[in-house]
């Protein structure tokens, strides 16, 4: 993967906290243009969390995420925190010292305000924008065109507008869920349940809806007369091609997939891959792929970060982690792999990790450190020097 | 190795709205002592189905249509609930796919390990109470057969022996009874001692009164003659010394009393607890018959001179007469044995016949199964499955052939009518919505040749049992019996109280790797994560000391680190306790790491049989190919082999072999009929035409000929 490509997502010391648990602790990574980016982790580490976080399912703690360079999530928390020790300081500090201080406080009180508006209005800037662009396109039109002419354009550009202004950029992020069944309503026809996200954007025409339904259904390998059944019609490779029928027609330009695929059997999950991957190919699509199978991230990913306990541990290209993996947590984790070989199987050893045994961080706290182009761990600088060793 | 389980052409269909689901079509496996048996295939193919058969667990609408399923001499698809209950659970246990769902979420954990082994624990005395008299009662009756021939003296003092061996038996239970009463109070009390002294230390010491006093109580209910017996004015002054001190010392001294006299009694539990337990059946023979107080000696020494003492006045002699009883009995048996060969052989040729008749038939089963009753030797303690099933096994298949001349017409009928409207509908140009079902008829000479290789198989099996009379160790026998009987009545002194339980269950949660088991038997399930409540499931499978472990999809909700930490401990499991388990799930590569053995499953059909090596490295069949190139491995670049489309709809199951419509190899043949199983070597067996002597020669996919040589690579480079 080349690294000037355009970055897509940047997410930035997210942290997300329900309460005192760190669900998420301060994680940061680019996603770019076109890749498809595997979380891996156990159950719990806040893979999920992190993609919840991203498409604003969750208000997040603090940090930012930019999708396309517009801030469309902002945390505060960082910012108080940061007021909070500067007024702590305040107290035994001399009166320039204070001064400076102050003016830190007013800024981060104004990086507050920014980040709110941020976190609240992202969609309407951008649907501002995109009326600004609509009407720019249609107005000089309109006053071109005279008589019968003039009526339909009119016409089309109220409906433009009209969808313009419904226009979100979160949209333009979709997400696969896990379980098929549990995320497809009941009660709805597949061509409701794919139409659904349209219908609220403002597509008001039955023909258009219809076809492009079909157009999705044929892409994802479906038939048209599967077009009026329910979902608990399908099998559930069907079910999950439904769901990604359901993303795929908001013409998104990244997917955030949610274990798609650890709820099928093996075989179908074959075909569910493979669909992914030509969607990705035909469509262009940049995927944030959450998994715990890693055979499947292996295969599927571009990049791949490792994440333990709410923290990113370990990120790197999919192959240079499966050769090179350094922080002892991505070791265990590659080593609880189970391959189909029985020879193979009975001599695996399985590495426990034990973070208390593994690390000393009572002095020297930990960071990200880029110890190869593109291969991030997190360690501290004795850590640092060793796996440079290791890399040689 | 022994065979634990045969399960022989089990054939289970439900009912729906839609028309018979056919679940499971004919499968056949044995499972041994101690092997791991993988049963793998997609959703829908029939293999949970299977277990839940073995568990007797089928959904109401579940109709057995054929098959055995052979465990310890029952058939467990013929049994009734009742003897069921004895099975479930207790000898077979089940581990399920979702751990949230099979706990309880409003008990906690501690009452959902302990809630059966209390109730089986009642159960089970009943239980070994019956056996005992029911035994004693047989033996009698053949040793007065046997020796006393007639005369009334001799079997009166025979009857008077077996009287005398109830009797000290009794006074053995009472005695043991006490002492593991004692012994148990005495375990309870040195593991909550240890806690608290821990507690006292970090100066965390919680209820101090009331644990103390309860400490205490179960010091002195361990006081008996064989636990704590030297040191037990000690214990008593060091229990009293401590109820008195905890009331008055408080955290400022940090109960240095209190701990002094704790670990004074944890000092002489823990010695009591290291005495070797006295032989409480010679004892009880002593003090029921000679009349003298127990002379004050060391353990063993007693244990010495108590088993003389019995052997001389009483067991040896028993032990004679017992043999000779076995000897009479199993001689009895030969005979009837061979009665009964001449009695298969001369009633073969009723079902040879071209058509059979029905009361011939039905009069010859009766006499047939008459003459096979009375080879069941009474004495014996292992029952022989084959004979015990055979009347009914029998019989089923009678029934199965006279029911079949009824049904087939009707089927025949049916299936003429139904054809004939489709044609009709077609001819007209309509494409009816609906498909014919093919007609499911009784296939009378596979009817008639299972009753001919029953009774064949029956035969072969008498005359091996006949040959090896001469070479039975009947000594042996008769020690066998009674260390049965002795084991018998041992069951029912055994009781499960509270506490007991407890003990057992935190052991357990030890065993399946749970930490601080005291701290979390508190807990509720939801307290717990996912791969700690699949651990708290298999421990309550475990908690009745299991023969066989099904296992469902145990993994499937777990992830990887978690799924591979779960089937190292089942595999540790088994391999302690000699378990035999059926592993059910659809990733193979799960499997390579458990199985001795798999069977592949395609609707309800197992079509690929082997051990684990012939299963991965020379697969014969298309869709175990299917299934290990549709998985990606660590260095899998290329497009993945997906199987095409769904399995087939099992209401319409399809004519010839099933996999036909998604394989890539299928030939005309696959689609006309169905494939019998070819032999490949003597473990591995596959259903597909592609092993017929006259089918091109076609080779594995290169994705798995590439990865068996790149693991090979990889294994030699390590």
């Amino acid at each position: 993967m080349e690294n000037n490509q355009e970055v897509l997502l940047k997410v930035e010391n997210l942290c997300q906290y329900f309460g005192f648990t760190k669900a998420v602790d301060d994680v940061s990574f680019d996603v770019k243009k076109g890749e498809v980016f595997g979380l891996v982790g156990e159950s719990g580490c806040g893979k999920t969390t992190t993609g919840r976080s991203i498409i604003k399912l969750y208000d997040i703690t603090s940090g930012n995420i930019y999708f396309k360079g517009t801030r469309i999530g902002a945390g505060t928390r960082s910012y108080q925190v940061a007021i909070r020790d500067a007024k702590e300081k305040m107290k035994t500090a001399s009166p320039e010292e204070c001064a400076e201080l102050k003016a830190f406080i007013a800024d981060q009180k104004k990086q507050i305000k920014r980040a709110k508006y941020d976190q609240k209005n992202c969609d309407k800037e951008y649907a501002r924008k995109q009326t600004e662009a609509v009407k720019e396109k249609y107005l000089p039109l309109i006053d071109a065109a005279n008589g019968a002419d003039k009526a339909a354009i009119k016409a089309e550009y109220k409906n433009e507008l009209r969808k313009a202004k419904k226009e979100r950029l979160v949209t333009k992020i979709q997400m696969i869920f896990q379980d098929p069944s549990a995320s497809l309503d009941p009660r709805m026809t597949v061509k409701e349940i794919i139409s659904e996200g349209l219908v609220i954007k403002g597509e008001r025409d039955k023909k258009v809806l219809e076809e492009k339904v079909y157009e999705m259904l044929e892409l994802v390998g479906l038939v048209r007369e599967h077009a009026g059944r329910y979902q608990h019609e399908f099998s559930g490779g069907q079910r999950q091609r439904i769901g990604i029928a359901r993303s795929v027609i908001m013409q998104p330009e990244m997917i955030i997939a949610d274990e798609p695929v650890s709820a099928l059997d093996v075989s179908i999950q074959a075909q569910v891959i493979n669909l992914l991957n030509d969607l990705r190919r035909e469509l262009g699509l940049t995927i944030l792929f959450i998994a715990h199978d890693l055979s499947v991230v292996k295969y599927f990913s571009d990049r791949i970060g490792v994440m333990y306990f709410g923290k990113m541990v370990e990120l790197a290209s999919s192959d240079e982690l499966f050769k090179n993996p350094l922080h002892p947590y991505t070791r265990s984790l590659l080593s609880a792999i189970p391959l189909p070989d029985p020879e193979y199987e009975k001599n695996r050893q399985r590495i426990v990790y034990n973070p208390l045994a593994e690390h000393d961080y009572s002095v020297d706290k930990p960071t990200m450190r880029e110890v190869s182009p593109g291969h991030f761990v997190m360690c501290n600088d004795a850590e640092y020097q060793k796996y440079l060793e290791i890399l040689k | 190795m022994a065979k634990k389980l045969h399960v022989e052409n089990l054939t289970i269909s439900f009912h729906t709205d839609a028309g018979k689901v056919q679940a499971v079509r004919g499968i056949n496996f044995d499972l041994e002592q101690g092997e791991t048996l993988a049963i793998v295939g997609e959703s829908g193919s029939g293999k949970s189905v299977t277990s839940k058969a073995i568990l007797g667990i089928l959904a109401g609408n579940a109709i057995v249509e054929d098959g055995e399923i052979i465990y310890d001499g029952k058939d467990l698809l013929k049994i009734d609930e009742e003897d069921f209950h004895k099975i479930r659970g207790d000898k077979i246990a089940m581990i399920f796919q979702d751990p949230m769902s099979s706990l309880n979420p409003i008990v906690k954990i501690g009452r959902q390990l302990t809630e059966a082994m209390i109730l089986k624990g009642k159960a089970r005395q009943k239980e070994s109470r019956t056996a005992f008299n029911s035994y004693l009662k047989k033996i009698k009756e053949k040793m007065i057969e046997a020796i006393a021939a007639g005369d009334s003296a001799t079997a009166s003092a025979l009857a008077e022996k077996c009287a005398n061996f109830n009797k000290f038996e009794y006074k053995h239970l009472e005695l043991e009874g006490a002492y593991n009463v004692a012994h148990d109070a005495a375990t309870t009390a040195v593991a909550e001692i240890e806690d608290m002294l821990f507690e006292i230390e970090k100066n965390s010491f919680k209820e101090p009164v009331f644990r103390v006093k309860r400490v205490c109580k179960l010091a002195n209910d361990s006081i008996e003659t064989y636990v704590v017996n030297a040191r037990a004015e000690e214990l008593k002054a060091a229990a009293a010394a401590a109820v008195a001190a905890v009331g008055a010392e408080s955290k400022a001294v940090e109960y240095t009393t209190v701990s002094a006299s704790l670990e004074t009694i944890l000092e002489i539990l823990k010695e009591a607890l290291d005495y070797t337990a006295p032989n409480f059946f010679a004892l009880g023979y002593y003090v029921t018959f000679s009349g003298q107080e127990i002379p004050a000696m060391s353990v063993e020494e007693l244990n010495v001179y108590m088993r003389k003492y019995l052997d001389d006045n009483f067991m040896l002699d028993f032990i004679a007469d017992a043999k000779k009883a076995i000897v009479y009995s199993a001689n009895v048996t030969c005979d009837n044995k061979k009665a009964a060969i001449a009695c298969l052989e001369s009633y073969r040729h009723v079902f040879e016949r071209e058509n059979l008749n029905k009361k011939e038939c039905l009069d010859a089963l009766h006499v047939i199964s008459k003459a096979v009753k009375a080879t069941i030797d009474p004495l014996a303690i292992t029952k022989d499955s084959m004979v015990y099933t055979f009347p009914v096994g029998l019989n089923t298949e009678i029934e199965k052939y006279f029911n079949g001349l009824v049904k087939n017409v009707k089927e025949q009928k049916r299936f003429d009518k139904q054809t004939a409207k489709h044609e009709k509908l077609t001819a007209r140009g309509k494409e009816p919505d609906w498909q014919v079902i093919a007609a499911s008829l009784v296939d009378f000479d596979v009817v008639k040749g299972n009753m001919l290789r029953q009774i064949d198989t029956l035969i072969a099996h008498y005359n091996e049992a006949i040959e090896a009379l001469a070479t039975r160790d009947f000594d042996a026998e008769a020690v066998a019996v009674i260390d049965y009987l002795k084991a018998c009545a041992s069951g029912y002194v055994k009781k499960v109280t509270k506490s007991m339980a407890k003990e057992r269950a935190i052991k357990l949660m030890e065993e399946v790797g749970i930490a601080e088991p005291r701290k979390r038997f508190n807990q509720y399930p939801f307290e717990f994560s996912g791969g700690m409540r699949q651990r708290i499931v298999i421990a309550i499978a475990l908690a009745a000391d299991p023969d066989i472990l099904i296992c469902d999809e145990p993994t499937t909700a777990l992830d990887v680190t978690i799924q591979s930490q779960i089937l190292e401990l089942i595999n540790n499991l088994k391999r302690e306790r000699n378990l035999s388990v059926i592993f059910i799930t659809h990733d193979l590569g799960v499997v390579a790491n458990m199985a001795d053995r798999i069977a592949v499953m395609y609707a309800g059909k197992i079509v690929e049989y082997g051990t684990s090596a012939d299963v991965f490295y020379e697969s014969a069949h298309p869709y175990t190919w299917a299934l290990l190139s549709s998985m990606p491995d660590l260095d899998t670049n290329e497009k993945l082999d997906a199987i095409p489309g769904t399995p087939p709809n099992m209401i319409y199951p399809p004519v010839g072999d099933a996999f036909a419509a998604r394989n890539k190899y299928a030939m005309k043949i696959d689609f006309e009929r169905q494939p019998p199983m070819f032999k490949i070597s003597d473990t591995h067996y596959a259903a597909t035409w592609l092993l017929h002597p006259d089918a091109p020669k076609v080779d594995p996919p290169k994705v798995i000929t590439d990865r068996i040589a790149r693991m090979k690579a990889k294994r030699e480079g390590k």
